[in-house]
């Protein structure tokens, strides 16, 4: 800095001191101009102290404040089809009205009317109220973006559009600052029909539940983009990246094989709702009908159902068991399930608490048919005699004694009658269902080859099937070192492993179609947008379970279920046709509750299977004296789909039909829907005209000439010893051993368990029927 | 220093002339001292000048081109060619100013006249040249140019107040001309803000009054006390702000309370302070680049006052910090000026613009973020508005002219 010495005090009109930028006055403004740097570091400080405090939540405001200038175009869901094309799910187009104040305010300045106009516009096409737009347009001059209508159908927006379109003749230049927002909207154009199949879609567009969910990536699409930039005039321009539409599945769903099934369930439902006790006229019931030779699911189904156009509609849930805020069913102080139904009572308290609700939900929008596993029963007879003859241990000649019990281990496991089958074949034990006779031939496999087959036929593994939720089913079944005697035995008949209904399905259909074993899928194909196949499901073969010669006997097997006078399915068998199959009752968890699980897995035609048919009821609505334990609960249902369905999928008829059954026939095609109680009427009268269906006695002489055993022998068995017990008031025959009652027509002994307490081993269930593999599950306290 | 050091030089050329004689080295040396002595240019003011208007003019480019566009139908050069020619006009006027000897200043009749000028220019917004945007009747205008009074005013009175406090001389210190000199502002003042209703302004001229008497007067102890009271008088307001700010009557208070929390008058008057905090927050070190600005289309009259704030965003930390430095450059050049003018109402001439700049650049920036409360404040050379660049350069001119009078020996 320049030393004060070099100031001269030249001053052309004659320098005084006093005129001169002192001493004092330097050092002053060198305090000025340090206070004004002070200023500056201070305020630069400032600076910083923003940027680091509130950086990031500026960052991010100025971010949020950004969506007006980027938006997101909604990509169109792709459809999902049945088979013969007709649309199950698909999402329309519906348009958000958007009002621009600024843009119509600036209109209203360089041309009055803009403002008049427009309200007057949007008020005829969307009969939004005009105050209400004023009101806005005065408080809000400066916004873009003010939704005034949500979700408009395009008919609609066509007007109004006509008004803004110069080259169109009612065209109103006044009319601005109006534009529309695109957006789709899942529909369900059949409502409840394969809602546990198809899931829905949150508002979002995701996919919930079944092929919604699984198939979610491919449906979806890409969504596109609209946003603006600045161009060479700073001009806000908007540019748009078109969305890529979602592909559409074909599905090997038969909308009418669907229909047919609901329509049976629904009337079974209704027919025995709030019989025994108040809910659904039982736990679950399911079916499915498969294709055996590719695996295609033809129909899948179960009640409880809802409406996937409204899935939270609350009323749906009346009926079903209540679960609590982890998703398990009520339980009484001994932790035993109680299954208390929802009613209109109990209603409001599960809607006020979300979690409870959402658990009560997810009850009933799960697919029963791949979510819920329980021990089969006899329908898993046909595969322990598959395995005992695939894997050599059986001839299929054998002939077994049963004395109504068999001593396995410690314990006297029971058949279903208590006095005795006497000499059971092989062939005679599937047609009568004979316990005993299965742990013979269990004991003939041993538990390593039996355990193998297991596996084979899929039992403890995932299908596979493309549907959102499969259960894992691992650690459900036994390993050969875990498999003590007892589990081997009550394996053979179906219980002490659970399943699920597609794991079973899918293992009978190799068993009846010579032995490849399909992955069950539902879709078949994924076409694009514009209609191009972009991909073809084809069937997979897994794997050969059974050898073609197995899988003919068991079908010559199973067909006797039916057909054979003895057979415990002949209630199954619809008018015209022969089919063939087997049923199943399980005891459920805990042993001696009362409760079964009842079942019938089928396949028709009888000579040729090409389809597959397995209905289960879960704890029918029928008391807890064993009441629930008939399978007619499940042969009766599969009689009336397949009565309908195997016509219409062009079955021809082989059988003679009878006069009842052409009239039943006759009605049907009549009136083809809404007919029930007419139905189940009919089908009642058929049923007597039947004859006395026994289920594990015979009333007529048993020789069927296709076993090996010698007249002799059954006729030891021709009247079964409780012919000739008393009667109750109610016709129920009276063992005088125990009390228990037995049923006139099939003679089964109501409370007479082939298990008891101790041998309520299931692999991974613990004795109440809870599972050890479901942590939610795991806090019950046994006494 | 450099002045300091060629001078000496040359003394000591000539004495090894006459030692050695060499005559002709000697007139050399002569010839080159006199260049020196005659043409004296403060070429880092220039340059750190002509780089901060250059500067200016990108930035208030890509602050306004979004608005100018929505304006003015797509021009979105609108803002920025009329600021390049009020540049071009300034960087005129300032050659011319510079050139003119600022001495003709000093009379008795340039003294009034500047005086009477400031005054009469703030009342010619009630004539019919006066003309309102935005709200505010602040401009008159001179055919198709708009001037901003006010601006005039500040010149003026810098001028006005040098004349002044060097005739008064020594008696500056003297309680009666303390006050005085610090009462005559006031009418000016009161014009410009009873007339345009340019609060800040105001207050600029009477900080440039109280900064220019700072210097003349020895004194400090005064300066302290109206310091104190002036803190005592904004902590009352503050206080009584505060505690009466659910009265919607004492609106006149709602710039303090907007001050304190600007979020809770988000929709209101709060929003453009937000925004540019949001701005210089979102800035981060180096900033989004230029032109990358999100917030100029947020924050209203972004190329006015709070053009500050979009630098941060899209040069970040780092380019404001340097054009904080700028300033600080420019406030330091003007400091050596004053100290080298060769008489005292050059110095106060240049004391005058000098604090005048400084306060001006101070209060836009604190209240860009919000350390004070949104008064309207613009930044000098680079905020759009024709008038304050013209005039501003205008008083760099005066500068560069007390510059040229130094002289070296």
């Amino acid at each position: 800095m320049m030393p004060g010495r070099n100031q001269t005090p030249r001053n052309q009109e004659g320098a005084k001191k006093s005129k001169q930028f002192t001493y004092f006055m330097k050092r002053k403004l060198v305090v000025l101009f340090l206070m004004v740097v002070l200023c500056f570091i201070g305020l630069g400080a400032r600076l910083i102290a923003i940027a680091r405090e509130n950086g990031e939540e500026y960052k991010r405001q100025v971010l949020s404040q950004q969506e007006y200038d980027s938006t997101t175009i909604p990509a169109r869901r792709g459809e999902i089809r049945d088979r013969n094309g007709t649309v199950l799910a698909a999402s329309e187009r519906v348009y958000n009205v958007i009002l621009d104040s600024k843009r119509v305010l600036q209109g209203e300045e360089k041309t009055p009317g803009v403002i008049d106009a427009t309200v007057a516009a949007l008020t005829k096409c969307f009969g939004v109220d005009a105050n209400e737009i004023r009101r806005y347009l005065r408080d809000n001059p400066t916004s873009q973006y003010y939704k005034i209508a949500k979700k408009v159908p395009y008919d609609r927006i066509a007007p109004f559009e006509q008004l803004t379109d110069a080259s169109g003749d009612s065209y109103d230049e006044n009319v601005m600052g109006v534009w529309f927002e695109n957006e789709y909207i899942r529909k369900y154009p059949n409502h409840s029909l394969a809602c546990d199949v198809i899931g829905f879609t949150t508002s979002d567009s995701r996919g919930q539940y079944g092929l919604e969910e699984y198939y979610n990536q491919v449906l979806s699409g890409t969504p596109g983009r609209e946003y603006g930039y600045l161009d060479d005039n700073s001009n806000l321009e908007r540019t748009t990246i078109a969305p890529q539409d979602g592909n559409s599945i074909v599905t090997t769903i038969d909308g009418n094989v669907q229909t047919i099934i609901e329509k049976y369930l629904r009337e079974f439902n209704e027919e025995y709702q709030n019989k025994a006790r108040i809910g659904n006229g039982a736990q679950n019931i399911g079916c499915i009908i498969m294709e055996v030779d590719n695996g295609n699911i033809l129909g899948m189904a179960s009640y409880p159902d809802f409406d996937l156009n409204d899935p939270r509609d609350t009323q749906r849930l009346i009926g079903m068991a209540r679960v609590d805020e982890k998703g398990k069913l009520l339980t009484n102080e001994y932790g035993r399930k109680t299954w208390e139904a929802i009613t209109e009572e109990t209603l409001p308290e599960i809607e006020a608490d979300n979690e409870l609700l959402y658990q009560n939900y997810n009850a009933l929008w799960k697919n029963f048919c791949i979510v819920d596993t329980y021990e089969p029963g006899s329908v898993a007879k046909p595969f322990t005699v598959a395995t005992g003859l695939e894997s050599g241990s059986i001839t299929g000649n054998e002939v077994y004694q049963c004395n109504g019990f068999l001593h396995v281990g410690d314990h006297d496991i029971k058949c279903h009658n208590t006095y005795g089958d006497g000499a059971v074949s092989v062939t005679r034990g599937i047609i009568i269902s004979c316990n005993v006779a299965m742990m013979h031939i269990g004991q003939s496999i041993g538990s390593n080859v039996f355990t193998q087959f297991q596996k084979n036929f899929g039992f403890g593994l995932k299908t596979n099937i493309d549907l959102a939720g499969e259960a894992r089913t691992v650690g459900l079944t036994y390993t050969a070192d875990q498999m003590r005697p007892t589990d081997l035995a009550t394996n053979t008949f179906g219980q002490g492993f659970n399943v699920d209904m597609i794991e079973m399905i899918a293992g009978f259909s190799s068993l009846i179609n010579g032995g490849n074993m399909y992955e069950p899928h539902v879709v078949s194909k994924i076409i694009n947008s514009s209609g191009a196949t972009v991909e073809h499901i084809e069937p997979r073969v897994l794997r050969q379970t059974v050898s073609e010669t197995t899988s003919a006997r068991l079908i010559e097997m199973c067909n006797q279920v039916v057909s054979d006078p003895e057979g415990t399915g002949k209630t199954a068998r619809p008018a015209g046709y022969m089919i063939g199959g087997k049923t199943g009752t399980a005891e459920t968890l805990p042993r001696r509750n009362g409760e079964y699980v009842v079942s019938f897995m089928g396949y028709a035609p009888a000579d040729d299977p090409q389809i597959a048919i397995y209905v289960v009821v879960d704890r029918p609505n029928a008391g807890l004296m064993g009441q629930q334990a008939d399978a007619k609960y499940a042969t009766r249902v599969v009689r009336k789909i397949l009565t309908e369905v195997l016509p219409y999928l062009n079955f021809p008829m082989t059988e003679e039909l009878s006069e009842k059954e052409q009239e039943e026939l006759n009605e049907l095609r009549a009136a083809s829907v809404t007919t029930q109680q007419g139905i189940t009427a009919e089908e009642e009268n058929a049923e007597a005209e039947n004859g006395e269906s026994t289920e594990e006695g015979t009333t007529e002489g048993g020789d069927t000439g296709t076993t090996e055993v010698s007249p002799a022998e059954f006729a030891e068995n021709a009247r079964p010893v409780w012919k000739d017990f008393e009667r109750d008031e109610e016709g129920y025959y009276i063992n005088p051993t125990n009390g228990n009652r037995i049923d006139p027509d099939s003679g089964f002994e109501y409370g007479n368990d082939a298990l008891d307490e101790t041998q309520g081993q299931v692999a991974g269930v613990d004795a109440n029927g809870n599972s050890i593999f479901e942590p939610l599950d795991n806090e019950v306290n046994w006494p | 220093m450099a002045l300091d050091r060629s001078a000496s030089a040359a003394r000591l050329n000539r004495e090894e002339t006459r030692k050695n004689t060499e005559k002709k080295q000697a007139a050399t040396e002569a010839v080159r001292a006199r260049f020196h002595k005659e043409y004296y240019a403060d070429y880092s003011l220039i340059f750190v000048l002509i780089f901060m208007l250059a500067f200016g003019l990108v930035m208030l480019f890509s602050t306004s081109s979004y608005q100018a566009g929505i304006d003015f139908d797509g021009d979105s050069t609108y803002y920025f060619r009329h600021q390049l020619l009020a540049v071009l006009l300034g960087v005129g006027a300032m050659f011319v100013v510079s050139m003119i000897p600022y001495r003709i200043y000093r009379g008795k009749i340039p003294m009034i006249v500047a005086y009477v000028v400031s005054l009469a220019s703030v009342f010619l917004v009630l004539t019919p040249l006066g003309y309102t945007a935005n709200g505010a009747r602040r401009w008159f205008r001179l055919g198709a140019i708009s001037v901003q009074p006010a601006e005039i005013a500040k010149l003026g009175m810098i001028i006005f107040l040098a004349a002044y406090i060097n005739r008064v001389g020594k008696y500056a210190a003297d309680r009666k001309f303390f006050w005085i000199i610090l009462l005559i502002p006031l009418p000016v003042c009161a014009a410009v803000y009873g007339l345009t209703d340019n609060l800040s302004s105001a207050i600029i001229i009477l900080g440039i009054a109280l900064l220019m008497l700072f210097i003349a007067i020895p004194d400090y102890k005064r300066f302290f006390l109206i310091l104190g009271v002036l803190a005592l008088i904004a902590g009352l307001a503050v206080l009584v702000a505060w505690t009466t700010r659910d009265n919607p009557i004492n609106y006149r208070f709602r710039r303090i309370l907007i001050w304190l929390d600007p979020e809770a008058y988000a929709s209101d008057r709060g929003f453009q302070t937000i925004q540019a905090l949001y701005a210089i927050g979102s800035g981060g070190i180096f900033g989004k680049g230029l032109g990358q600005s999100m917030q100029k289309r947020f924050i209203p009259e972004a190329q006015n006052d709070m053009i500050f704030s979009i630098i941060c965003e899209e040069l970040g930390l780092f380019g404001a910090i340097a054009v904080i430095v700028m300033f600080v450059l420019i406030i330091w050049r003007l400091m050596i000026i004053a100290t080298n003018a060769p008489d005292r109402f050059g110095a106060l001439l240049v004391v005058g613009v000098m604090g005048h700049l400084a306060i001006q650049v101070i209060l836009n920036i604190a209240v860009v973020t919000n350390v004070m409360p949104n008064t309207g404040i613009t930044l000098p050379f680079i905020s759009y508005g024709g008038s304050a660049v013209l005039l501003q350069m205008a008083e760099i001119g005066l500068c560069l002219s007390v510059a040229r009078s130094i002289r070296v020996e």
